[in-house]
């Protein structure tokens, strides 16, 4: 593949981030954030010295709950509102694949959360040096906001693929419970192995080899923060399992859309 | 390789309602050439199936039977797409673009290198007359400008090909008259334009050959200079309600006999 095939995907994706970073509700959510970062100095305050944990815990959760729900809302819209203003015209009347489209979105909203990721995290330790001076800036913090971004970037591919011919609305419920039963991964299996029945039992067998498990991701954030790092070969299998999701989901939108015409 | 640059046969395109699945035909039969350099203006009453036959030439729809192709190539493929321009009916741009952005953003979908970029960008926005205008944002521009930034668009790959939908429409006389003067430059040029319009009066000025749609079938097709020439109609208005009328009436027979 030459350089100049890449031209039309890096316009679609300088594009989409262009559009997500020049809407003004963007930057209520990072504020949004901020305060709710900030709003940690006061829970730390009134717990017995364990401010500064307190702190870092509840900025890392924000920061994937404040950056899931960015992602959710722009991704789900990204090629509907495409189609809705018409604006897709102009786009799949030029010679560019549709892998190109679909990959070009999601890499356009993956910067621009890679963006505010950075802005939110760098925002957290900024917090916490100015509140204690002494404390060095924690790597193992770096990694866990590393690997919420990494959620996030399988949350904004399920919420693309929704958006290829769902609703916006729809694809909010439905990256919202893909997102909220990967969190709860191992529960589908032992609600499984419950069931008497062996049929309901392969079902919820199915429907955990079929969800991502992220409830891995958050568990391995929790150990990070207890100061444990975990071993390199676990992290890497983390993002090949998150990798192959994203292909997986990216490639599905683009056969939606290869197949879809635009009357 | 086909001798024609656009070349339909038994075109076909049937759509569906959403909840009962009611097949309604949009284009039905359509058989149609254009020629090398040659300025077709596809004419028709509102619903009369020129917007389809737009859209399956330029690959946004796919024939339900019949075919259809543009410089040689199936329509929609990549090869016809890097040589073609469109212009879209009352064109949707991204609001939060400027004219310049948006033009920037359209040649880099054709793969074109920055300094072409910035060199054809330039260009075009002065040929539309919008050269003032390049960091305007989208959302503070008129429907005029708009319209001006869509024919800029359809031209950034210096197309061989052009189809345009209602070019002329929210356009004030000026601006109708400077879309004329473009068109005609553009077969100067050698290019072929296909376009749809309900202003007569502008495809008279500036077609070879014109197409009279009615219900998705084509219901004539005569070269503007025959019908100029005054033999056996007095001007386009005439040929095209003749046609049109005519084409009506052989319909009703039709349902009424059957």
């Amino acid at each position: 593949m030459s350089m100049k095939a890449l031209y039309p995907m890096v316009a679609i994706a300088r594009n989409t981030f262009r559009e997500t970073v020049r809407d003004r509700v963007l930057y209520a959510f990072v504020v949004f954030a901020f305060i709710l970062t900030l709003a940690g100095i006061l829970l730390g305050s009134i717990s017995v010295g364990q401010d500064l944990r307190i702190l870092e815990d509840l900025g890392l959760a924000t920061i994937a709950f404040i950056g899931g729900i960015i992602g959710i809302f722009v991704g789900t819209s990204l090629v509907h509102k495409e189609v809705e203003r018409r604006t897709i015209y102009l786009i799949v009347t030029k010679p560019l694949s549709r892998w190109q489209f679909v990959t070009g979105k999601y890499i356009g909203l993956a910067l621009c959360l890679l963006v505010v990721s950075a802005a939110m995290g760098g925002f957290l330790l900024g917090v916490v040096a100015l509140l204690n001076p002494d404390h060095a800036v924690n790597p193992l913090m770096v990694e866990a906001v590393a690997l919420i971004y990494l959620e996030l970037l399988f949350v904004i591919a399920v919420a693309t693929f929704f958006s290829t011919f769902a609703t916006p609305l729809m694809s909010v419920v439905f990256t919202l419970s893909v997102w909220f039963i990967g969190h709860f991964a191992l529960s589908l299996r032992a609600l499984g192995r419950l069931s008497s029945d062996a049929a309901t039992s392969r079902f919820f067998d199915f429907l955990y080899w079929l969800m991502p498990d992220l409830a891995s991701i958050t568990k391995i954030r929790g150990d990070l923060m207890y100061g444990r790092q975990p071993e390199m070969e676990l992290l890497v299998f983390l993002c090949s399992y998150v990798c192959a999701y994203i292909v997986l989901l990216l490639s599905m939108a683009t056969v939606i859309t290869e197949r879809r015409e635009f009357p | 390789m086909t001798s024609s640059v656009i070349e339909t046969n038994q075109l076909t395109k049937d759509h569906f309602s959403h909840i009962l699945r009611k097949r309604f035909r949009a284009v039905d039969g359509l058989t149609l050439k254009v020629e090398t350099n040659e300025t077709y203006g596809l004419l028709g009453l509102n619903g009369a199936g020129k917007t389809t036959t737009l859209k399956l030439l330029v690959g946004l729809l796919r024939p339900t039977a019949g075919t259809v192709s543009v410089l040689g190539h199936r329509a929609g493929d990549r090869r016809a797409l890097g040589r073609i321009g469109f212009l879209p009916e009352n064109p949707y741009f991204y609001s939060y673009l400027t004219g310049g952005e948006f033009l920037d953003f359209a040649a880099e979908l054709f793969g074109l290198p920055v300094k072409e970029r910035r060199e054809r960008s330039r260009a075009l926005l002065k040929m539309v007359s919008m050269a003032d205008s390049e960091n305007v944002p989208l959302r503070k521009c008129s429907k005029g400008m708009l319209q001006r930034l869509g024919i800029a668009q359809a031209l950034i790959n210096d197309p061989d090909v052009l189809f345009l939908d209602e070019p002329m429409s929210g356009l004030d006389p000026i601006g109708r008259r400077d879309v004329r003067l473009i068109m005609m430059e553009l077969k100067a040029q050698g290019k072929t334009v296909f376009f749809n319009s309900h202003l007569l009066p502008d495809v008279n000025e500036i077609c070879d050959r014109v197409g009279v749609l009615h219900r998705g079938r084509l219901a004539g097709e005569e070269s503007v200079s025959a019908i100029s020439s005054g033999g056996s109609y007095q001007d386009l208005e005439e040929y095209f309600l003749t046609t049109v009328n005519q084409a009506e009436s052989e319909r009703q027979a039709l349902v009424v006999s059957k």
